[in-house]
């Protein structure tokens, strides 16, 4: 939809719930150069949300949907759960069916969108859990990527199934004792950002939330990258303050200990070539642009 | 956006002419053509005006599956590709139509089975995805032979559930299912079922509409839910939110969310007896003698009313076409006379027996049988011994008997 | 021909889906009242008078009509507005109208504002508020519709109105079907015709 379309009809703005009136106002659909920094200044897409106190995973979604380049022409798809209960208050178009296709949801639903409107940018971006994208939909979630399709793949890895309350998932890591691990997990944390490369991915990137301004940087890599070359895969590390023994407060420094070098969530990055290119192309156009803006704001003072 | 009854009179890229679906089906010159059924099942849908086709190998299903691939590469279908699964493959369908396009696909037997969990989600969303089911056995040992069980798990989706014949009702019944499945009140996936190897992979006469008109295309604005696409609203959407969550009245919320599924395949019935002239067909109903009958069981059920005949035993028929919605009325009315009420089926538990058990009246009336259990054909001579012998008339000796 | 017949409420805890009792929809040029199908001039004199005797007559204008999503919705908006400035100069002193928007269809955590909105999942916590009794739901997607038009009828005994686009709603009490500008003018020009002629419930109406 484009921006213009998101809009109340006059003749019934008055009764519009603030809400409503307040997202026409000020949220930033179609703004060019909309991102973190957008979050206590302008109206969010995400109206209120009821996970738990402190959940990092609260922060990364809302840092991801104030980073989606056109969420006024994005689709999400979700897969079952606590992103799930998130979603609804979302003021972007999104998909929940089943626990797991949340990949295959979103093949069928891109084709579709290509195909019903051509030429224009329609991105599709899949945000589900460690346990619906590799344990459960793994073979839907290579597959996507085997093939091609040009979405993009967000994981939100809390290193265990959070919603059923706490057990042992693919991306646990070894030894930790969960439900279902009662002598601790028995195997390595699988290695899906290796994986995704070597399945096709053009741009992969494992990292924790704790800085608003990298997950804008790779939220908005991956969606471009997808749009024009193919899949694209994002692992970020949200943990699940709840089971894993921590306080509200705690979510930030967990993150901070756990993305240092050698850790288990140091920043990890693949780029293909194309993929650079595209990157480096996109990076020059917007140092132009800043350059055109910054000497049109000199003019104005002059 | 598209208002597709704009549509019609203007031609698509392939030249075809967007027709009013009433004059293209019923009116229309038809010509006949001799065609397997998975022949038939492409030229359906070269005139669908279908938006994707998701298609994955299993037997009996493949070669239409394949063919509608041709039918892409000829530029008839919008997309096309082969999925990882059944389960991805109905996952996929849900996407696409999630997307407002027109979807289609085919499946069989375990693969029905394996994508069973997306099909009461396709109907709780109210995605009006067409499904052919070429059905086969589904148990152990292997069969790739006619059976039916898989329709019976089908029946308790919210799918609505159609049992073809012959090819004659392949054929017609994809248009027809596109339209009945689209309509807003409605607006429910179709499992459209026939019989393996026996409709796919025989050749029949089939009157065909012109190639050159096909069906408006789906108009995804009408849906009774929001389509997914960022072009209509409201913008705050997500489908489907988990609405049993909260106080006690959205408790209420998802029991009638269920109640409304079940309530649109009610509505079907309008259009279904519209569309393909009642949901039964039924011949002879002041015999004492009934066969009640869906999918090939019929044809073999008819082959057995004419041995009757030379034989001095009048015997009626019904031919039940829709299974979801099911037209209890219809089998009442038709089978008021009946003393003996036959099911032939070619599956092992008689779910159809049990079914218009459960809806007429004196239902000792009901044979359930005779069935082959998949893994054989139906000869009509079993259905004329299960009937003479009921009747306590001699009958000739079946050599799987073994006497 | 089906015996039942949909009548306010409150009619069970989860009451049937009416057309689960056989109820079908009417046929383009037709409405319905309680399930019966009647031509759609009769359904304009009876809705009018529906809101000419109810104490709080309320338009629930959903996202179809709220949005200006495209030109056709705009008019369709202005066109209720009209309709509610009608209902608002043809009611006696005592009788209250509303118009209450269903801006969207997620469930609401722990539960919605009744004064300003009406949610599908939790729809009687507005009728109930507002002491509705007589609704009329335009612009709400038919799945949606149907959903709280059930619940409605189910907990309250508010009486339900469907000016609807497509097919019409067999769980409502009355319905249109194929809404579009010119049957919502007409119904606010039928308003004003009998204005007068309708006594209100004022002096019945139980109060809640």
């Amino acid at each position: 939809m484009s921006k213009e379309r998101i809009k109340i009809s006059e003749a019934l703005y008055d009764i519009m719930p603030s809400d409503y009136q307040d997202l026409v106002k000020s949220a930033t659909y179609g703004k060019e150069d909309r991102g973190w920094k957008d979050i206590g200044t302008a109206k969010e897409l995400i109206e209120q949300h009821s996970l738990c106190a402190g959940c990092p995973e609260s922060m990364a979604f809302r840092y991801i949907i104030a980073s989606l380049p056109n969420p006024e022409d994005t689709v999400m798809v979700g897969s079952t759960g606590c992103t799930s209960l998130v979603f609804p208050m979302v003021a972007v178009h999104n998909i929940h069916s089943l626990f797991g296709n949340q990949n295959a949801i979103a093949s069928g639903l891109k084709r579709a969108l290509s195909l019903r409107f051509p030429g224009r940018i329609k991105d599709v971006v899949v945000l589900a859990g460690d346990g619906a994208t590799v344990d459960i939909g793994l073979d839907m979630t290579l597959q996507s990527w085997f093939r091609q399709e040009k979405f993009t793949t967000i994981c939100f890895d809390n290193e265990l199934y959070a919603n059923t309350g706490g057990q042992e998932s693919g991306l646990m890591r070894k030894g930790f004792v969960a439900k279902m691990a009662p002598v601790g997990k028995q195997f390595e944390k699988v290695r899906l950002p290796e994986i995704a490369r070597e399945s096709g991915c053009h741009y992969v990137v494992q990292c924790t939330v704790s800085k608003p301004s990298l997950i804008e940087k790779v939220v908005k890599n991956a969606v471009y990258v997808a749009r024009e070359i193919g899949p694209t895969y994002l692992q970020l590390y949200t943990p699940c303050i709840l089971e894993i023994g921590k306080n509200s407060m705690e979510g930030l420094q967990e993150m901070r200990d756990s993305e240092k070098p050698n850790e288990r969530f140091a920043y990890k990055e693949f780029v293909s070539e194309p993929a650079k290119q595209l990157l480096a192309e996109l990076a020059a156009k917007e140092k132009e642009r800043k350059a055109a803006a910054k000497q049109l704001a000199g003019q104005a003072q002059a | 956006m598209a208002e597709t009854q704009s549509l019609i009179g203007t031609q698509n890229k392939k030249g075809q002419t967007y027709t009013d679906p009433w004059y293209m089906l019923n009116e229309a010159l038809r010509t006949p053509s001799f065609f397997t059924g998975s022949e038939v099942i492409k030229e359906a849908i070269r005139r669908a005006s279908c938006d994707i086709m998701i298609a994955y190998p299993i037997t009996p299903q493949s070669e239409a599956a394949a063919l509608i691939g041709e039918l892409f590469a000829e530029g008839y279908v919008g997309d096309y590709f082969r999925g990882e699964s059944e389960f991805a493959v109905m996952s996929q369908c849900a996407g696409a139509s999630f997307g407002g396009a027109r979807v289609f696909t085919t499946t069989a037997g375990p693969g029905t089975m394996r994508a069973m969990e997306n099909f009461p989600m396709w109907a709780g969303a109210r995605l009006p995805i067409q499904m052919i089911v070429t059905c086969r056995g589904i148990n152990s040992p292997l069969s790739i032979q006619p059976d039916t069980l898989e329709i019976s798990y089908l029946l308790n989706t919210g799918m609505m559930v159609w049992h073809a014949e012959t090819a004659q009702d392949f054929f017609d019944w994809i248009l027809k299912g596109f339209i009945v499945a689209e309509e807003p009140d409605v607006h429910l996936p179709l499992a459209l079922c026939c019989d393996g190897f026996f409709v796919t992979h025989t050749k029949d006469v089939v009157q065909l509409t012109p190639a050159d008109m096909c069906l408006p295309p789906y108009d995804p604005y009408r849906s009774p839910v929001p389509c997914m696409d960022m072009e209509c609203p409201p913008v705050r959407m997500m489908r489907d939110p988990f609405v049993m969550k909260s106080n006690y009245i959205s408790y209420a919320t998802h029991a009638s969310w269920q109640q409304e599924v079940w309530a649109a395949v009610e509505r079907s019935r309008k259009h279904a007896i519209r569309w393909l002239d009642g949901l039964i067909d039924a011949e002879n109903t002041d015999a004492e003698i009934m066969i009640v009958a869906s999918g090939t069981a019929v044809s073999q059920g008819r082959e057995a009313i004419r041995m009757l005949e030379d034989e001095g035993v009048r015997c009626g028929l019904v031919k039940i076409k829709t299974l979801r919605p099911w037209p209890a009325d219809e089998i009442r009315e038709a089978t008021k006379h009946a003393k003996h009420i036959f099911v032939p089926e070619f599956n092992v538990t008689g779910w159809l027996a049990k079914e218009i058990r459960a809806t007429i009246p004196d239902h000792h009336r009901v044979y359930a049988g005779p069935h082959v259990c998949g893994g054989m054909t139906m000869p009509p001579e079993i259905i004329v011994s299960e009937i003479k012998t009921a009747l306590g008339m001699k009958t000739f000796s079946l050599a799987g008997r073994g006497s | 021909m089906s015996t039942y017949r949909v009548l306010p409420g409150p009619e069970h805890f989860l009451p049937p889906a009416a057309a689960s009792m056989g109820i079908r929809l009417p046929n383009p040029g037709e409405a319905h009242i309680h399930g019966v199908i009647v031509p759609e001039e009769q359904a304009y004199e009876e809705a009018a008078r529906q809101f000419l005797m109810a104490k709080v007559p309320t338009i629930f204008p959903g996202p179809l009509v709220l949005w200006a999503w495209n030109e056709k919705a705009a008019k369709k908006a202005t066109a209720v507005r009209h309709l509610f400035e009608t209902l608002k100069e043809c009611v006696q002193p005592g009788q209250k109208p509303m118009l209450i928007p269903m801006p969207d269809y997620r469930p609401k955590y722990p539960k919605i504002n009744p004064e300003i909105e009406i949610n599908p999942n939790h729809p009687n916590l507005t009728i109930w508020h507002n002491k509705i009794d007589c609704c009329m739901f335009v612009g709400v997607h038919c799945h949606q519709a149907n959903l709280s038009l059930k619940i409605i009828r189910g907990g309250t005994s508010c009486y339900t109105i469907a000016m609807c686009a497509q097919a019409g709603h067999e769980d409502a009490m009355l319905s249109f079907r194929d809404a579009s500008v010119d049957k919502i003018m007409k119904l606010a020009e039928t308003i004003k015709r009998l204005k007068g002629t309708v006594q209100p419930r004022l002096s019945t109406a139980k109060s809640h």
